[in-house]
């Protein structure tokens, strides 16, 4: 059964703490949302309050259309995967497998054939016998993935999965999630603090900051047009540059001054309303300052900088510099020779610019969605800000325009 | 010279310091030890030996063989009324307390509760106080509701006196079972009582254990408490009955006393054995969280 998900205006509070403030969040029915974000930012307390384990201070959390905050969780049919895999120490992989349905009554033999149905999916069928002390950490992994299967519920939550396995085991667990998502269909939150798990297996991503949501979209939306610095700065690897720059513009033509070069603005990019002549941000993803020599032509922009650090990734470099007074990194061929203290030129197109209000953080540059005519996977419901939201909202694509009434038929 | 002021003077010349250098405070200290092990060590010698000896007296010395004490002991019906009377007491006393330790200290590990902090520094001070300072007025309040000489009352007073100390023990063998595991079992979907019957008993077993075991040793010892609250010589539990070989009987029995002791203390010896393995982690959570 597909059910959606719905937090609306959820708070929650710890004393003088709040961890949560006003989320407004629908996860699809069948979709793999990922809430992501810092230590702290309030992720882990969303899904302890959807699976009921804390309850809100103030709001609705809603499963299908069924109202869950009074609803204690045994009572929710949400299966969570906890970050420590919580298995039961004393009970063998079967038992652990079993729990579940022998606490909701179902029949032997009805238990025994599902136990065996989702062992063969997850390869667990010959530890059957094994305590969790004697299984690796994967196959643990494994168990508390299947003890959240076997259930069938409504809804999976999932708490940083994979944080506690080895590199390579993560690669391979987070291939196996994507796969069996895309085989059961079953509406998942799933929590963590890694951009690379969110962009890689999300439909879409959630990003918190202290509490608050800041953005939701598609991986490519959210990294191509992140509704603010702290988006741009989460999302991405290594992190987006931001320059201090000013905003002019002349004869409605806007141009952007910025380490030491002038551009005018792409015009396919539109500034949004609370975009303002003076002191702005100017983000420049890694990947968009190449090296001068092996830059494609649309990058017009000729930089000159001296290199502080080079970091050799075997594919590539990445090349911190020092350009206009300020630190840039950006990305280099492998095997380039550039050396410290080197003078090089940078080469960025100008296209490629994102553009934040110095001050509140907020994007003031709406560039097109990638590709052209395709459209996100999924509607953004973000807010940035309140005030600013009927403002921005008329400013974006159109496919955000039937997010702001589909937000109306919500409430 | 040290290690360090040796590596300070030149790093190119590693000096090494031998670990196992005997030095006056290593001989003085072990000295000490073995002074302290023999007072507690002579005495159980002696217990061995006389309990063996067909002529036993203060001294320890090798027996002359004979199991004569055993049998005298065993047909003595006091002995065994005393055994059987020590048996009432702590089994009580135990089963008690743990049954009451459990449901408190289960509270008190998992729930927001106010004043908690404060309650358990409480517990812990009244585990601290010396029973011997209430005893007084304890006899005064049995005689009043006319408990006297009954083991069964005499073990709810040693029960009220071993609580605090085994609420603050199940407590921290509670604390050690990681609530995630109940969350997750809430969320499978097992009530209360399924999560306490099917994840905190069989987890918090060996805290239990040592719990029961724990309590029934201290009132299996327990002397002051039957001594003042029980007087008729059919229920006079071990500690006492030893009191009275000693004293009011006239005459020494040593051979009798120290077969007595023997026999009284391998209870105590046997689930110390038992109590150790429990301890030294035969049991533990591995492979549960992380």
């Amino acid at each position: 059964m597909l059910s959606e998900v719905r937090f609306e205006g959820v708070h929650k509070i710890f004393g003088t703490e709040t961890a949560v403030e006003d989320l407004n969040l629908r996860v699809n029915a069948g979709e793999f949302l990922v809430l992501v974000g810092p230590s702290g930012c309030g992720k882990t307390t969303t899904l302890r309050m959807l699976a009921g384990l804390e309850r809100p201070s103030y709001g609705r959390i809603l499963i299908g259309d069924k109202l869950v905050n009074n609803v204690s969780p045994r009572f929710r049919d949400v299966a969570m995967v906890f970050q420590s895999y919580a298995l039961y120490p004393h009970m063998n992989v079967y038992d652990n497998l079993a729990f579940g349905m022998r606490a909701r009554g179902a029949a032997g033999s009805v238990i025994a054939q599902r136990v065996k149905e989702t062992a063969e999916v997850l390869g667990l069928a010959q530890l059957m016998k094994r305590r969790p002390s004697e299984l690796s950490g994967g196959q643990r992994q494994r168990v508390a993935l299947g003890r959240a299967l076997i259930r069938q519920p409504q809804v999976f939550l999932m708490d940083e999965p994979l944080s506690n396995l080895d590199a390579g085991l993560r690669v391979q667990m987070r291939a196996e999630l994507s796969r069996l998502h895309e085989r059961f269909r079953v509406t998942t939150l799933y929590v963590t603090h890694d951009q690379v798990e969110a962009m890689t297996m999300g439909d879409r991503i959630a990003v918190m900051n202290s509490g608050r949501l800041q953005q939701v979209d598609a991986p490519e939306t959210l990294y191509d047009n992140p509704a603010n610095i702290f988006v741009a700065g989460f999302i991405g690897s290594p992190r987006m540059n931001f320059v201090r720059g000013s905003l002019t513009t002349t004869r409605g033509v806007a141009a952007v001054e910025f380490l030491g070069v002038t551009t005018p603005l792409s015009s396919r990019a539109k500034l949004t309303a609370e975009a303002a002549d003076g002191a702005v941000t100017v983000g420049l993803r890694p990947e968009d300052l190449m090296w001068r020599r092996a830059a494609p032509p649309e990058s017009t922009l000729t930089l000159s900088a001296e290199v502080d650090v080079v970091e050799p990734m075997g594919h590539e470099a990445y090349v911190t510099a020092v350009c206009a007074g300020e630190t840039v990194t950006s990305r280099f061929p492998p095997r380039s020779g550039v050396r410290t203290r080197d003078r090089i030129e940078l080469a960025l197109n100008p296209a490629r610019l994102h553009l934040f209000d110095a001050r509140s953080g907020n994007t003031i540059l709406q560039r097109p969605v990638a590709g052209g005519a395709e459209l996100p996977r999924s509607v953004g419901e973000a807010r940035v800000d309140e005030s600013e939201e009927g403002r921005s909202e008329r400013q974006r694509e159109p496919h955000t325009r039937s997010a702001q009434s589909r937000a109306e038929e919500i409430s | 010279m040290s290690a360090v002021e040796a590596r300070r003077a030149g790093a190119e010349k590693l000096i090494v310091v031998p670990y196992s250098r005997v030095s006056p405070a290593a001989v003085a200290t072990n000295m000490i030890l073995i002074l302290l092990g023999s007072f507690f060590l002579l005495p159980m010698l002696w217990m061995v030996f006389a309990s063996v000896d067909s002529n036993p007296d203060w001294a320890i010395k090798l027996p002359t063989p004979t199991l004569a004490n055993f049998t005298d002991v065993l047909g003595r019906a006091d002995a065994i009324s005393s055994f059987r009377s020590s048996l009432i007491l702590a089994g009580t006393t135990t089963v008690v307390t743990t049954v009451l330790a459990v449901l408190a200290a289960y509270p008190l590990s998992r729930m927001h509760i106010p004043f908690k902090r404060a309650f358990m520094l409480a517990i812990l001070f009244a585990s601290g106080l010396p029973v011997s300072m209430l005893i007084v007025p304890v006899y005064q309040m049995y005689v009043y509701f006319g408990w006297l000489d009954s083991l069964y009352t005499t073990a709810l007073f040693l029960a009220a006196s071993s609580l605090p100390f085994a609420i603050w023990l199940m407590k921290n063998f509670i604390d050690a079972v990681p609530a995630e595991l109940e969350q997750a079992a809430a969320i499978d979907g097992a009530s209360t009582a399924r999560i306490l019957r099917e994840l905190v008993l069989p987890l918090t077993l060996p805290g239990i254990a040592v719990t029961a075991i724990y309590t029934f040793i201290n009132a299996w010892g327990a002397f002051i408490i039957p001594f003042v609250l029980t007087y008729s010589p059919d229920n006079q539990p071990g500690p006492v009955e030893i009191y009275n070989f000693m004293g009011s009987h006239g005459l020494f029995k040593f051979g009798d006393l120290a077969v007595f002791s023997l026999l009284f203390s391998v209870p105590v010896i046997v689930l110390y054995l038992f109590m150790s393995r429990y301890f030294s982690g035969a049991f533990n959570f591995g492979g549960a969280v992380k």
